[in-house]
């Protein structure tokens, strides 16, 4: 038994490893003097002025976290209407094709949807930057957000909406006060698969994006021609440490929100069901 | 619901705040306001400090958007939806472009500085009398070797790469256009050559090549290269540059029979709504100093002879980049031969990756 426990360690060690060998690599290297990735030469903090300095540099990165906040709660608040619109169709054939489609959007390649939208922009006249990479990336993070909340309220008895009508609640109350706090760890997981999603995506936002707007897909996929530079490592280190930092904030959130309320922990923790 | 609404909230207003402060520092920097131009260039082919040079001299803020490769540029530009005032494609793309009406002609009476680039990269067949471009940066199509691993074999002819000693040591880009070319090069024909016979003649002999070839590669050549992983590669003298800034112990050399002279250039797309600033810009990156600075941060050869001369001497001196004519005067560049050639092109290079291992 032990021998079994030890070989499935490593197996976990072994894959933590390769998920984060890249990662520390790059990390490494930030503080390389001698500006190439193949020999460390010396500690320097250079590239890291660098990225400070650079003002364009800390406005992409600024409206690359725009997009994915905004986008990101605007199409989980879209996909809490649809996946409640979904839940209450009475007719099984119309449910089931509309979670098809649902489901077939999350699977198109990014490349199809960001050329159709860029066709559609371009035919509605509307102007490529802000608003369109904003509105593509809410369209799609809808389905990511109605297919993490759908569970959460299939799960959901419909006996306690039952029970809330007979003890005199209005349809606002039943929703405000029975459907979304429970299927509020659904809201949370769609919101932070939408804003995953948002924050890496080049497909789509290459396409749609223009008059000087850029985010930090783009700008680094651009950059890339000339070779990388270390700079981009160093800015990497800093939104990975941050990401590290908004983990451990929410870990202990959460802790914190078990400990008084001695909620579902799993679900709390926006595991998806 | 009320903990969700408080979250959304603040989701909302730290977002509202970012774009507060995004807007913040984009006036600081003057990149919103009426008086801009829209530049469309490769990714890092600028020197920063010119834009913001720029700006101060004419109060003109630039705007400056990044691509990685001529046809995601040539595919925003034909979309439209944004307007772009000055976009730098490759020759090929060019043609494409003029083919298909997408670009505005220049007022040659707004370029002053237009007489500060060498005749040479003036008036070729791509745009007769640079009616819609300027030169921006040039190069060749060469060798890369590594003198250690490759004694002996002389580079001074295409041949060099058929030694023997090369075996399973090289590597080529991916290119139907530059691989067929070196190889009608190495036969004493022109990269243009549309003789079916020629070109099958052309094909033979890349098929003796083949045991040389260790891999056809995109642009991670790049990496291969600097790190060594094979002894010699064909590749463009703007990543043959880059690779030896890598790693020193490389060399680059142009053969004698003759290669490619490729040319980014500027022009203004048909969709540009500054196009006043636009020809500022172009005459601005004409001037001599300007396309000094600009070579010495880019690291390409600049097509402005006057600015050359401000170059160090190091650098304008450097024949693998800045060649002597004997050799620019063999350089040919890319005819539009036509889809149905370049199919023909394509077919035959296929052939031959087939051919390998």
């Amino acid at each position: 038994m032990a021998n079994k426990n030890r070989f499935g360690n490593m197996y976990l060690v072994i894959v933590f490893l390769v998920l984060y060998a890249p990662i520390l690599y790059l990390m490494y290297y930030s503080f390389n003097s001698g500006g190439t990735m193949h020999k460390f030469e010396g500690f320097t903090l250079q590239y890291y002025k660098e990225v400070f300095a650079d003002t364009r540099l800390i406005i992409i990165v600024i409206n690359t976290l725009v997009i994915a906040l905004l986008s990101s709660a605007l199409a989980t608040i879209i996909g809490i209407m649809g996946a409640l619109a979904i839940h209450q169709m009475q007719n099984r054939r119309v449910k089931n094709t509309l979670l098809s489609l649902n489901n077939v959007l999350i699977v198109n390649p990014d490349v199809i949807i960001g050329a159709s939208f860029l066709i559609l922009f371009t035919m509605a006249g509307i102007k490529l930057g802000f608003y369109s990479v904003l509105l593509s990336h809410i369209a799609f993070s809808v389905p990511i957000a109605v297919i993490m909340i759908l569970p959460r309220l299939q799960e959901m008895s419909p006996s306690l909406v039952d029970a809330a009508r007979d003890l005199g609640a209005s349809r606002l109350d039943v929703l405000t006060k029975v459907i979304l706090p429970f299927i509020k760890p659904g809201i949370y997981a769609g919101f932070f698969m939408a804003l995953t999603y948002s924050l890496d995506d080049f497909a789509v936002t290459f396409f749609v994006t223009g008059s000087g707007y850029s985010t930090l897909s783009v700008e680094i996929y651009s950059r890339a021609r000339q070779g990388v530079s270390l700079s981009i490592n160093a800015l990497s280190t800093l939104i990975f440490l941050f990401t590290v930092l908004l983990v451990v904030g929410y870990y202990f959130i959460m802790r914190k929100a078990n400990r008084n309320g001695k909620k579902e922990p799993a679900a709390e923790m926006g595991v998806p069901r | 619901m009320k903990s969700l609404v408080r979250v959304f909230l603040s989701i909302f207003i730290i977002s509202f705040s970012l774009m507060g402060v995004a807007a913040w520092l984009n006036s600081s920097q003057g990149y919103s306001g009426g008086n801009t131009l829209t530049v469309y260039n490769w990714g890092d082919y600028i020197d920063p400090e010119l834009l913001e040079r720029f700006q101060k001299e004419t109060g003109i803020t630039v705007i400056y958007q990044t691509f990685d490769s001529n046809e995601a540029m040539l595919t925003k530009i034909e979309q439209g939806g944004t307007s772009f005032d000055v976009a730098v494609p490759s020759e090929y793309a060019l043609a494409k472009m003029k083919q298909e009406h997408l670009l505005l002609p220049l007022d040659h009476s707004r370029l002053p500085n237009l007489k500060h680039v060498d005749s040479h990269f003036l008036n070729l067949s791509f745009d007769p009398d640079n009616q819609y471009s300027v030169p921006y940066f040039w190069g060749t199509v060469g060798i890369v070797f590594n003198p250690e691993l490759t004694k002996g074999v002389d580079f001074h002819s295409w041949d060099g790469l058929w030694d023997p000693k090369l075996r399973n040591n090289l590597l080529l880009v991916d290119g139907a256009r530059e691989i067929m070319g070196m190889s009608l090069n190495s036969l004493h024909y022109s990269l243009n050559d549309t003789n079916k016979a020629h070109l099958q003649q052309a094909l033979t002999k890349l098929e003796k090549l083949a045991p040389n070839v260790k891999a056809v590669v995109g642009d991670e050549i790049k990496m291969l290269l600097a790190n060594e992983e094979a002894a010699a590669g064909v590749v463009w003298s703007g990543d043959a540059s880059e690779i030896m800034d890598q790693n020193d112990k490389l060399d680059y050399i142009v053969p004698d029979e003759g290669s490619n002279l490729w040319f980014d250039n500027m022009v203004i797309p048909k969709t540009a709504t500054h196009v006043d600033a636009a020809h500022k810009f172009i005459n601005f990156m004409m001037q001599p100093d300007v396309a000094a600075q600009n070579a010495e941060f880019v690291g390409y050869s600049t097509p402005n002879k006057d600015g050359k001369k401000l170059l160090p001497a190091d650098i304008s001196g450097d024949e693998r980049f800045y060649p002597p004519s004997e050799i620019t005067d063999k350089l040919e560049v890319y005819d539009n031969l036509g889809k149905r050639m370049l199919a023909h092109y394509n077919e035959l290079f296929l052939q031959f990756k087939m051919h390998l291992k």
